[in-house]
């Protein structure tokens, strides 16, 4: 996951109309298009819903100029752990059915059901189409601007203060932790290789997390002198300037709300379904 | 271990971010009170190294691997489970927000499961096999072998309760996976704090030096 870091970072750094919205604006309407996609029951609705927000997705990422492959990558990232949950929902009979019909029957007694295969897609339309929205916010937006976006949004001062200064130190750690990939990997030590006493290799490990969290301690401790040496105290926190939206901001920020509320209430009271 | 969105339904999703916030709340109002002013830099700068540390990747077996989750780790070192809750919060935002691992809906759970169960489940099953055993290995290695296990089988109940993982499957299959994660979490546990206790044991005395006061 830290090696993602930079290129996220390198992402969020170019420039587009997506780009130079206010962190606030891309906070909001990510979570609020993740909020209306799992408030809509389990049910087949959430094809055309999801179909919809997808779309909605597209458009946004057209517009920050980020090639496809970018977002492609980071879904492969993210999806097979949890693809491989979704992927067992088939063989699985859940609450939100009563009645179920079998379409395949395997040895052991496992079974593939019509219905489990529904609730398995529906699941995987939610999970994708969230996650989207995800890439796209953290794609489009300054680790530092989205943490000034979110002070902005009432985050507690305390943890604007504390996330401020571990986010400036996971890269600090994101280029350790590569040094010591590199290190290990310089001395031929491979975790997974099989040949190496497996004791040998948690001890290997176990060093190296000792070290990384030795490091963190100095690392807090420096930051902490340097931060006596700028002023500062008990008392202190961090300093996010008031910025009003712009009315352009204001605009899209309303009318993407109405898409996101409008579009759910429209599919379900109407029942149109596109699929 | 980290519930991605749409795995729990909205409403659950709310009464578990509920229950998050509150320990949330207890956890800076543990910091503002018991931490000076020194420590909350070296809180963070520590958040950023747990999520370095969950970054290395263990091998299980058969090329499955896991990585350590640290908050029996952290509880242990800084002396508190709310020191846990503190720094996994802080985890699970930048996981969930920048990187997807996790959800925004679920992260509720998420902090109740690995920040709330798996930091007082480390720090007291830590402060009381000590207290019995009086072995810093041997209470380490239960306190963060516990400390994945749990949270790990709250986990499949909480994926039980959303309706989209049948009980004794999730039971099983979570409960097994970090039962063996657990162990390599338990045995870099111990090769850590040893480490820290050897190289600077100052440090270690804020967190488990306080550990050894409660035993008799």
């Amino acid at each position: 996951m830290i090696e993602e870091l930079f290129q996220i970072e390198r992402e969020s750094y170019r420039d587009s109309v997506i780009h130079r919205l206010d962190a606030r604006v891309k906070i909001l309407i990510a979570f609020a298009a993740i909020i209306a996609l799992v408030a809509i029951p389990y049910s087949p609705m959430i094809y055309s819903v999801g179909a919809v927000f997808f779309v909605f997705f597209a458009v946004l990422w057209c517009c920050t100029r980020l090639s496809p492959v970018i977002y492609g990558k980071r879904l492969l990232a993210i999806v097979p752990l949890w693809g491989i949950i979704i992927f067992f929902q088939i063989f699985l009979k859940n609450r939100y059915y009563t009645d179920y019909h079998l379409v395949m029957s395997l040895p052991l007694g496992i079974c593939i059901y019509a219905e489990s295969i529904e609730f398995a897609f529906i699941l995987l339309v939610k999970f994708v189409v969230c996650i989207s929205f995800i890439i796209l916010l953290s794609s489009t937006t300054k680790i530092h601007d989205l943490l000034e976006g979110a002070a902005r949004l009432g985050l507690p001062a305390e943890f604007a203060l504390a996330l401020g200064m571990m986010i400036r130190y996971l890269f600090v750690f994101a280029y350790m932790y590569r040094k010591i990939t590199e290190t290990l990997r310089t001395k031929c030590f491979d975790a997974f290789d099989r040949h190496l006493p497996y004791r040998y290799r948690l001890k290997q490990l176990g060093y190296l997390i000792g070290t990384m969290f030795i490091r963190s301690y100095e690392q807090g401790e420096r930051v902490y002198t340097s931060m006596l040496c700028r002023g500062y105290g008990r008392e202190s926190f961090l300093f996010v300037r008031k910025k009003p939206l712009r009315w352009s901001e204001w605009v899209f920020l309303s009318l993407s709300f109405c898409y996101i509320i409008l579009v759910p209430v429209v599919i379900g009271t109407t029942g149109v379904r596109l699929f | 271990m980290h519930i991605p969105d749409a795995f729990i339904p909205i409403w659950q999703g709310a009464i578990y971010w509920l229950l998050a916030l509150v320990f949330v709340a207890l956890a800076l109002r543990w910091a503002r009170n018991e931490m000076n002013e020194e420590k909350l830099p070296l809180v963070a700068v520590l958040a950023a190294g747990i999520f370095a540390l969950q970054s290395f990747n263990l091998p299980v077996s058969m090329g499955t691997s896991g990585h350590l989750v640290g908050g029996a780790l952290a509880a242990i070192i800084l002396g508190s489970p709310f020191a846990a809750i503190f720094i996994l919060t802080m985890v699970l935002i930048v996981q969930g927000v920048l990187f997807g691992d996790g959800g925004i809906t679920t992260m509720g759970a998420n902090i109740i499961n690995m920040g709330v169960i798996g930091g007082f489940v480390g720090f007291y099953s830590f402060k009381g096999i000590l207290r019995m055993t009086k072995s810093m290995p041997v209470s380490a290695f239960v306190a963060a072998w516990l400390a994945c296990l749990v949270p790990a089988l709250a986990a499949a109940f909480e994926m039980f309760f959303a309706g989209t993982f049948p009980l004794v499957a999730g039971l099983i299959t979570m409960g097994v996976y970090h039962a063996v994660i657990g162990i390599l979490e338990g045995l870099v546990t111990i090769a850590a704090i040893y480490l820290i206790t050897s190289v600077r044991p100052d440090l270690v005395e804020t967190g488990a030096i306080r550990g050894k006061e409660v035993g008799p």
